[in-house]
């Protein structure tokens, strides 16, 4: 018994693990299991001569063979109600099993120590253990294992194996907990797929607003600073707006730990500050990107504090061998000779700290390049991974 | 005012609102507006018909990309000159079109003086190159002397990576020249070649391409 019962078992569990979805691979593994065992039990009853009473044994295979087609329909069908289907089918296999005696008669041991219905009286535990786990697996295993012994106890020289009842424990709680498994990763799956719907939903925003939004605001920006005065002050403010809103919906995740120093130049962008970099990500550790960033965020607040709040600004970035370089440049008065380095001598850091250090930090350098009245040219190189300057494959 | 000299203009841009805008500033400043559409069919047949001297072109249009709609102004005769007029978020979008044969790119968000002025320019034949423009160009030389085949690709040469820089930097063509001691006219034909070499690269790229896929199909 112990061979063929788990030999059955394993076909039918590999049927169900090779099929997609959950549920209904599980059942369609169950229906495998309860016609083959359906067979072996018919087999072994002819084999025997139908033991003591050839048409009782008949009956109980016709039983199984009607209940076998039904539980085949029932488990997939949508309205049956599932608990009272379980008990159902549980009875039903224990009603075989008690047929078995009598059936059998006194020499109930030369079957091979097998009951009438064999290995099928595992269906129901499988069923068992795929609706509710390991411990409804092992409670329908406990009350097979159970009323098969007990009613090999009570026949006479009967032989009372304990293999049968193992198997058929480890059956209802390895199938019980390979369901649950599968059904987490179902549950992983339909998470995932949730998640890249709401992806696509947010690109199809990213679109609507593009095509809205954005097209009205920048529209608003142009007129406005036709129009002059107060109405040029609300053409800036939509400007910015504009901006940020674009910014917000062309960011994508950036690979986890790493960032793409383009999306957060991009914020700098406005209508006096110009930033240009390649088509290609800037791929750089996060907390580098971020740094560099601040870096670039300082040396345009100098621009704004030393040639005024109009003045323009540009910033552009490069990709160099396994390094990444950032130049913020402005036109402004420039900053005298040996202006910086008095400045550091005095104790008063400024410019100096706050972007010198930031990038010596990051094991980068900067080069303050400025004459005056030509302005100043501010060049922020730090290293990048290589592979940085990057693939547009990847983007 | 739009006389016989006029400079004539097709605006595509899918949002009316703009393209009225658009078209309003263009013939105020005395350009002649032959044709305003909101779709790259309608710009492609309408081109053919009105003949423009410049497409000022918006990279998102309903039925074809930007970089589809310059490539096919390329075989409209006479050839007009393309202006990419887009947001600047579209980077990747505005490489595809100047690569496929538009000859500039100005963000949405260019002051009026700037956009006439370009479209000045690119009716006269020049490159209008925008430092944003610059960066593109730059990066993609990168990419494409990155790849694993590097020898075929276009090259910069030293003086033009040079010049290409100072553009991305924001210096306008004449402070180039005077930085670097050359003429107006030599840092405009060193723009000009960065961008003819990149065009002609992505055309031979087109050819080899569909020679492959012509191969295959047999």
């Amino acid at each position: 018994m112990n061979v063929h019962f788990a030999w059955i078992l394993e076909l039918s569990v590999k049927s169900a693990v090779n099929n997609p979805g959950i549920e209904g691979p599980f059942l369609r593994a169950i229906t495998v299991y309860r016609v083959a065992s359906l067979a072996y039990a018919a087999v072994l009853l002819a084999r025997h001569g139908g033991y003591a009473h050839p048409v009782a044994g008949w009956l109980v295979i016709g039983v199984m063979a009607v209940w076998t087609a039904a539980a085949a329909f029932a488990y997939p069908a949508a309205g049956v109600p599932r608990r009272p289907l379980l008990a159902l089918d549980l009875l039903v296999a224990l009603a075989c099993l008690f047929a078995t005696p009598y059936v059998e008669g006194p020499g109930q041991g030369g079957a091979g120590g097998l009951p009438v219905p064999a290995t099928w009286v595992a269906g129901p535990v499988l069923a068992w253990a795929v609706h509710g786990g390991r411990r409804a697996g092992a409670v329908a295993a406990a009350a097979v294992a159970a009323t098969d012994l007990w009613l090999r106890v009570r026949t006479p020289g009967a032989a009372v194996p304990g293999n049968g009842a193992v198997l058929l424990f480890l059956a209802g709680v390895v199938v019980g907990h390979v369901a649950r498994l599968a059904r987490e990763a179902e549950a992983r799956m339909q998470r995932a797929v949730e998640m890249e719907a709401a992806q696509r939903e947010r690109e199809r925003i990213a679109r609507d607003i593009h095509d809205s939004v954005l097209q009205v605001l920048a529209l608003v920006q142009r007129r406005g600073r036709r129009l002059g005065g107060e109405a040029a002050e609300l053409g800036r403010l939509a400007g910015e707006q504009e901006a940020a809103l674009r910014e917000l919906i062309s960011s994508r995740p950036a690979p986890s730990g790493a960032a793409d120093l383009r999306t957060l130049l991009m914020r700098y962008g406005s209508e006096l500050i110009t930033v240009s970099t390649p088509a290609t990500p800037l791929v750089l550790p996060a907390r580098v990107a971020e740094e560099t960033a601040a870096a670039v965020g300082a040396a345009l607040d100098n621009v704004r504090r030393h040639c005024g709040p109009g003045a323009r600004a540009w910033v552009f970035a490069e990709s160099g061998d396994a390094t990444i370089t950032v130049t913020v440049r402005d036109e402004g008065p420039g900053i005298p000779e040996g202006r910086l380095e008095r400045a550091l001598a005095d104790g008063r850091l400024g410019v100096a700290q706050s972007i010198r250090g930031r990038v010596a930090g990051l094991g980068g350098a900067v080069v303050i390049t400025s004459a005056p009245s030509a302005g100043t040219e501010v060049e922020i190189t730090v290293p990048a991974p290589t592979g940085g300057a990057g693939g547009r494959e990847r983007s | 005012m739009a006389g016989a000299g006029a400079i004539r203009v097709m605006v595509v841009d899918d949002h009316p609102m703009w393209r009225d805008g658009v078209a309003r500033d263009l013939t105020e400043a005395g350009y002649e507006v032959v044709a305003a559409v909101g779709e790259g069919r309608a710009a492609l047949a309408a081109a053919a018909a009105v003949r423009p001297d410049v497409v000022v072109l918006d990279l998102r249009l309903p039925d074809l990309s930007g970089a589809e709609v310059a490539a096919r102004l390329g075989a409209v005769e006479p050839r007009p000159h393309v202006l990419v007029l887009s947001a600047s978020a579209e980077q990747d979008d505005v490489l595809d079109a100047v690569k496929a044969g538009a000859s500039g790119y100005l963000v949405k968000s260019a002051r009026k003086e700037e956009f006439l002025d370009a479209v000045r320019r690119t009716a006269e034949g020049d490159a209008v190159f925008t430092p944003g423009l610059a960066g593109l160009v730059l990066g993609e030389y990168r990419r494409l002397a990155a790849q694993p085949a590097p020898a075929e690709g276009p090259r910069l040469t030293e003086r033009e990576t040079e010049v290409l820089r100072l553009v991305a930097k924001g210096l306008s063509y004449k402070q180039i020249a005077a930085r670097l001691v050359l003429s107006h006219r030599t840092v405009q034909n060193h723009v000009q070649n960065t961008l003819g070499k990149l065009q002609l690269h992505n055309r031979v790229e087109l050819v080899r391409y569909a020679i492959e896929q012509g191969l295959d199909a047999d």
